[in-house]
């Protein structure tokens, strides 16, 4: 037993670090621009078809990274431009448009894949002796991706003045207009990275479900609680809120029933909402 | 004066309309055809999660319907399809039900939906029309004159279990399935039958519906308790999500799968590298080498040509209906719910899946265990008139 | 009131005469989409009014939905079966209050997390009710509900539905022009000048949030015996996001808005759904449509309508406010060695001071020296780290705006917080029934009239408060800064706190202030406290000056001793600022 008590750490591990590259791309949009994009999950869904349309076509698996942060880009910029930007990047307003536009991006996919399952096949086949036991490396790859994504970011926006510029700019968007900040173009560019990061998630998760034109609306529900409970606007936030809820529900699986695990992820939001309403690590 | 008349473009954009209104025509001529056509309410899914199976059902319903037209039709009457949406909820199918009814005075009504659905369905039409529905469901329901053509738990599994023995290195049984009353009545008649062949249950695991589950962890569990069997009553997305998990752990090799219900488009979606000593045990696939099925898959071929979506034992059902209410109709030559009852009891009639039988309200019917190979099914068994030990009154 | 009740018979009326023109599948079709515009009724209340939207409003419509089959089940063909339609739509009504005024207890602006919460409840109660099988009959649901007794056919319970909901419509458009409805909006508009008001935030809140989990309870009660069926899904988030997107489709701000969007996104879908299968791209793009140009929801296309047909509701009759039960003598406060830290940085580093026998009392000292903070802890609105603050002899362990409001305590803060979406009249009317209304007087359209000497009295100094269905968003930066003075002592306190009220004004605007002042304290005989920086204005305002430095006290006398002493000149440097 202690093989699988080994195997559902890593596994806990894992599902903490996919859910963290899971939240980022909302994260990027909700936490540094409060925009609600519900549609989150449907921007995941168009990078996890762009892996298959790569796949399919013979190129190179990591070619999808690049041509579905393109894609999710690209529809980012559309969507902020007439959607987002003319909204005022209100919070419950944009939560009303993205819910049209996830159900339309939903539609749109359909028209042109149909409604069928789609598999990805797995980029890197085997697997790997992790302290005698055997994990499958295409995710440990993934965690090793994510993990150095989130610590580059983290060392990024702490560091580099685009994150300084985002940080002044949606603590006092008047002051930083007035600083000779670009506030339109800045909040362009952080939704459009949002939305493009939303798009690699989908390829690094492609494999591992089924691609479905419905496949987004899987992640929206955690996606937003591990924010609100880690606190919007802060890496440490991103962390505390994918540990909390993807650790919490990895282990109660594990050790009672699913069902449980999830209705414990749900009750333990609502504690959170309640007692720690701006999260654990809120933006200062 | 004809020839007056000139086909001017203007004159062709009128004379074309007028066309149009008499295609429109039948709304007002409606009285006087309506004693000639009848119309039958199919409930197909075009929304919703099941929305996948949509477009097949459609095919599958109106090949059925020009099946018995071609033969005359039911009650020497031709058959004419309305569709109504039985992908939402079951107020709005239950809904479209009632507009089938009052407004487009359907005198049947073919189903292929959820069980919520179908209760919603049912508390609506009230037993006033014949009421056939066609999918995998559980069992347990006989509310009148509804008959059930679809696979219950008990012929799923009574022989398929230990056929699939064989293949199996021992008699260990895993259960995993979805949080809902399919997979636990499934899983409940499963336990009677392990119990019969010697076998035992190490373990169940039961994930919540509609959501976003991961299953890392009960593949870690899989791996340490090393069963023989997976018993899989998954369904739609987690089906593909957890076999792809099982396989990518390497477990595929020593342990065999068993799903409940493991159609063509999972299938696709499980894809070529997750579905090895995968099996499938249900009254239809796709590439089952009977002649009836060839025809059926030709016929659709003719009609759809390359566009012809993949059937599975989800949508062919609908096909089936049609089948089998033209050939209880021709014996009770009424549609009056007494006269139907009373003739669909024992009647017997052929499938692309093969003969059935209308027992008890319920379908005796062929059983087919499939193993994966790639992403097609290759029936490695066929288990004849299986009964359903369901018994309405 | 005559406009009231025509409005609302019209609407009774049509719903009640609408399917004999329409037929029996119709009136089967509109019964259910009442149902959800039921629903949807509640969300516009409490989404439009008080400023807070549920996400999971198919909950209750659930948890009254499988109480009401419970009940039908026990009592059968009794015409018992009748009440059960209103006990459970109390019963999820109780539930609703308990849970809001639960998370809504002492804290503010809480809209996105409650919304959030709500939705974690309704994910949650989908999934009891899916695996909960040996109660809720699991995914399939319970079936072969009893209809009411008496009702036949969908027709019988078509009008029982119609009727219901328009006296349910009624009872919304009653509650927003009362003066609790003008609360909610002042809620939404600024919910911690209520609190500062006196009013229990959290209460009003909950109570909005209850009505529309009653509303959503009777859907729930009347949706059971429609269908005979109840299933998990109506506690699945689709369902709740759908009653949402009614709301926002009609118009969340009117009370009819929501029940139109129930009717039209509902008609739209089922005449789409069977006609064309791409119909959800239909609805994708009439929805996004909506939210980008009609923002305030289809009855936007009505609003010219409206002001035609009813006009403003009639001027109430004016009518002496109650006085309000007051020791007519001043309020003491002391601080004791007070600290307050935020983060890292220490606001306040033992402040000790307190009232002594004058009337005016002016604080001063540099920027940073801790006046408003001390204010703010004072009033709640900072967390105290350490000290005591004593008020009218009494230790306040946790000081909150509204108890500490209702001790006697106005404030009127240095911005200008008063309700911008509210008229000039709403606003002096909400000041002036705190701590005056009693239970259901917040029900009484008659508290419209109420007025005061007091409030008389300043409708004399400042003429632009005569103008009373002004939006307060449309006054100047003065006439807000006098607004709220006049809102802060109609409320006739024993304790008045001042931050610079006179920033920002003009030189008359400024004597007025000071006239005012003056005067108010000849009347109300109340002790007043006011930062301020301007020494001209302490000169002429102030029986005692305190000096504050770095989070302590440094000084206090008379305006002449603290000007003269040398720690205030060091603190000070270059002179008198």
């Amino acid at each position: 037993m202690e093989t699988l008590l080994l195997t559902q750490v890593i596994n806990v591990v894992y599902e903490v670090l996919i859910l963290a590259i899971i939240v980022l791309g909302l994260a990027v949009v909700m936490g540094l621009l409060n925009v609600l994009n519900i549609a989150h999950g449907e921007f995941i869904m168009i990078g996890a078809y762009t892996a298959y349309v790569v796949q399919k076509s013979g190129l190179p698996y990591v070619l999808a990274v690049p041509a579905a942060a393109g894609v999710c880009g690209i529809i980012g910029l559309v969507v902020e431009r007439f959607l987002i930007r003319p909204l005022r990047y209100e919070p419950f307003e944009t939560l009303l448009a993205t819910w049209g536009l996830g159900l339309l991006l939903r539609k749109l996919v359909e028209l042109g894949f149909g409604r069928g399952y789609r598999s990805v096949e797995i980029p890197v086949v085997g697997s790997l002796n992790f302290f005698g036991e055997a994990y499958p490396t295409y995710r440990l790859v993934l965690m090793g991706v994510s993990a150095s994504v989130l610590a580059g970011l983290f060392l990024w926006y702490r560091r580099a003045p685009t994150g300084a510029r985002i940080r002044a700019m949606v603590g006092n968007p008047v002051l930083a207009e007035a600083v000779g900040i670009k506030t339109r173009e800045l909040a362009r560019n952080t939704f459009v990275t949002g939305t493009a990061m939303a798009g690699i998630a989908g390829v690094m998760i492609a494999p591992l479900t089924p691609v479905e034109p419905f496949m987004g609306l899987a992640f929206i529900v955690n996606s937003f609680f591990a924010l609100v409970v880690g606190g919007m606007g802060t890496v440490a936030g991103l962390f505390a809120g994918a540990g909390i809820i993807g650790g919490l529900q990895s282990v109660l699986s594990a050790t009672v029933n699913p069902t449980t695990a999830y209705l414990a992820m749900l009750f333990l939001s609502i504690l959170f909402l309640w007692q720690r309403p701006r999260g654990l690590f809120p933006r200062p | 004066m004809l020839t007056s008349f000139k086909l001017t473009r203007r004159n062709f954009v009128r004379a074309a309309s007028a066309g149009a209104l008499a295609i429109g025509a039948p709304a007002i001529l409606r009285p006087a055809m309506a004693a000639d056509v009848l119309k039958i309410g199919v409930l197909v899914a075009d929304s919703g999660p099941a929305a996948l199976f949509g477009p097949a059902q459609r095919a599958a319903a109106e090949l059925g319907a020009a099946t018995v037209n071609a033969k005359g039709g039911i009650l020497g009457r031709q058959v004419a399809i309305v569709f109504a949406d039985a992908g939402a909820s079951p107020a709005e199918v239950a809904k479209s039900a009632v507009k089938l009814m009052l407004s487009d005075k359907v005198e049947m009504i073919f189903g292929s939906h959820d069980s919520a659905v179908r209760q919603g369905v049912e508390n609506v039409v009230k037993g006033k029309l014949p009421y056939v529905y066609t999918p995998v469901f559980e069992g347990d329901d006989c509310s009148p004159n509804v008959y059930f053509l679809g696979e219950v738990p008990e012929q799923e599994l009574q022989k398929t279990l230990p056929k699939l023995l064989e293949f199996a290195k021992g008699k260990t049984f895993y259960l995993v399935g979805n949080d809902y009353v399919w997979a636990r009545t499934t899983n409940e008649k499963a336990k009677k039958y392990i119990g019969e062949i010697g076998g035992k249950v190490v373990a169940e695991d039961y994930y919540p519906l509609g959501a976003p589950n991961k299953f890392e962890n009960t593949v870690a569990k899989i791996k340490a308790e090393k069963p023989s069997v997976v018993l899989q009553t998954l369904v739609g997305g987690d089906n593909v999500n957890f076999n792809r998990t099982f396989a990518d752990f390497n477990l595929s090799d020593d342990i065999v799968r068993l799903s409940c219900l493991l159609e063509e488009n999972t299938l696709m979606g499980i894809g070529k590298d997750a579905s090895k000593n995968l099996y499938s045990s249900l009254g239809y696939f796709a590439d089952i080498d009977l002649p009836e099925n060839k025809t059926f898959i030709g016929e659709l071929a003719k009609k759809y040509g390359d566009k012809a979506p993949q059937q599975c034992t989800i949508s062919k059902g609908l096909y089936d209906a049609f089948i089998f209410a033209s050939a209880v109709a021709a014996k009770s030559k009424s549609l009056g719910a007494k006269e139907f009852a009373a003739a669909a009891e024992g009647i017997s009639f052929e499938t692309p899946s093969g003969p059935m039988t209308m027992t008890k309200r319920h379908t005796t019917k062929n059983i087919f265990l499939a193993r994966c190979d790639g992403t097609k099914f290759t029936v490695i068994d066929t288990f004849s008139a299986v009964p359903t030990q369901q018994s309405c009154t | 009131m005559a406009s009231f009740l025509v409005r609302n018979a019209l609407i009774l009326a049509a719903l009640v005469l609408l399917p004999l023109f329409l037929g029996e599948f119709w009136a089967y079709q509109l019964g259910l989409y009442f149902l959800y515009g039921l629903a949807a009724l509640g969300i516009g209340l409490t989404w439009g009014q008080v400023g807070i939207l549920p996400l999971g409003q198919g909950m209750f419509v659930a948890i009254a939905a499988y109480l009401t089959a419970y009940g039908l089940f026990g009592f059968g063909t009794s015409p018992m079966a009748y009440l059960v339609l209103p006990a459970a739509s109390v019963v999820v009504a109780v539930f609703g209050f308990a849970f809001a005024a639960l998370v809504f207890r002492g804290r503010f602006e809480q809209g996105p997390s409650f919304s959030l919460m709500t939705l974690a409840l309704t994910l949650a109660a989908f999934q009891i009710a899916n695996g909960w099988s040996s109660v809720t009959g699991g995914f399939n649901g319970l079936r072969n509900i009893p209809g009411l007794p008496g009702l036949d056919g969908f027709l019988d319970l078509y009008h029982l539905i119609a009727v219901v909901l328009a006296l349910s419509i009624a009872g919304v458009d009653y509650l927003v022009r009362a003066p609790i409805g003008v609360l909610w909006r002042a809620i939404a508009d600024n919910e911690r000048r209520l609190a500062f008001l006196g009013y229990d935030v959290a209460l009003l809140k909950a109570a909005g949030f209850a009505v529309a989990c009653g509303l959503a309870g009777l859907a729930g009660a009347l949706y059971a015996p429609q269908q005979n069926l109840v299933t998990p899904d109506l506690a699945g988030f689709a369902f709740s996001g759908d009653l949402v997107i009614f709301a926002a489709v009609g118009g969340r701000a009117t009370v009819l808005g929501p029940v139109i969007g129930a009717l039209v996104v509902g008609v739209l879908s089922a005449e789409l759904r069977d006609r064309f299968p791409w119909w959800e791209i239909v609805i994708a793009l009439f929805f996004i449509l909506v939210v980008l140009r009609l923002p305030g929801g289809l009855m936007t296309l009505f609003a010219p309508l409206r002001r035609l047909s009813l006009g403003r509701n009639a001027v109430p009759v004016p009518l002496e406010a109650p006085s309000k039960p007051r020791t007519a003598s001043p309020l003491s406060v002391a601080f004791e060695d007070v600290r307050v830290r935020v983060g890292d940085v220490t606001i306040l580093d033992g402040l000790s001071v307190r009232t002594g026998e004058e009337a005016v009392l002016c604080v001063i000292g540099p920027n940073g020296a801790g006046k408003t903070s001390a204010l703010n802890v004072m009033t709640g609105v900072l967390p105290k780290r350490g000290g005591r603050i004593v008020i009218d002899g009494l230790d306040v362990l946790r000081p909150e705006p509204a108890t500490v409001a209702g001790k006697g305590v106005a404030r009127k803060f240095q911005t200008p917080s008063v309700f911008p979406k509210l008229t000039i009249d709403e606003n002096l009317a909400v000041a002036l029934w705190a701590g005056r209304w009693r239970l259901f007087d917040l029900l009484r359209p008659s508290l419209f009239g109420w007025t005061s000497p007091l409030l008389e009295e300043m409708r004399g100094r400042f003429q632009f408060l005569e103008q009373g269905g002004k939006l307060a968003s449309a006054l100047s930066h003065g006439e807000r800064q006098l607004l709220e003075l006049t809102m802060a002592l109609i409320t006739e306190p024993r304790l008045l706190l001042l931050d610079e009220p006179c920033a920002g004004l003009s030189h008359e605007e400024t004597s007025a202030v000071i006239e005012a002042i003056q005067w108010a304290r000849q009347y109300l005989n109340l002790r007043i406290i006011i930062i301020e920086h301007d020494m001209e204005l302490v000169r002429r305002l102030a029986d005692r000056v305190v000096v504050l430095h770095q989070g302590r006290f440094l000084a206090d006398g008379s305006i002449e001793e603290v000007q003269h002493n040398p720690e205030v000149q060091a603190v000070y440097v270059g002179g008198s600022r």
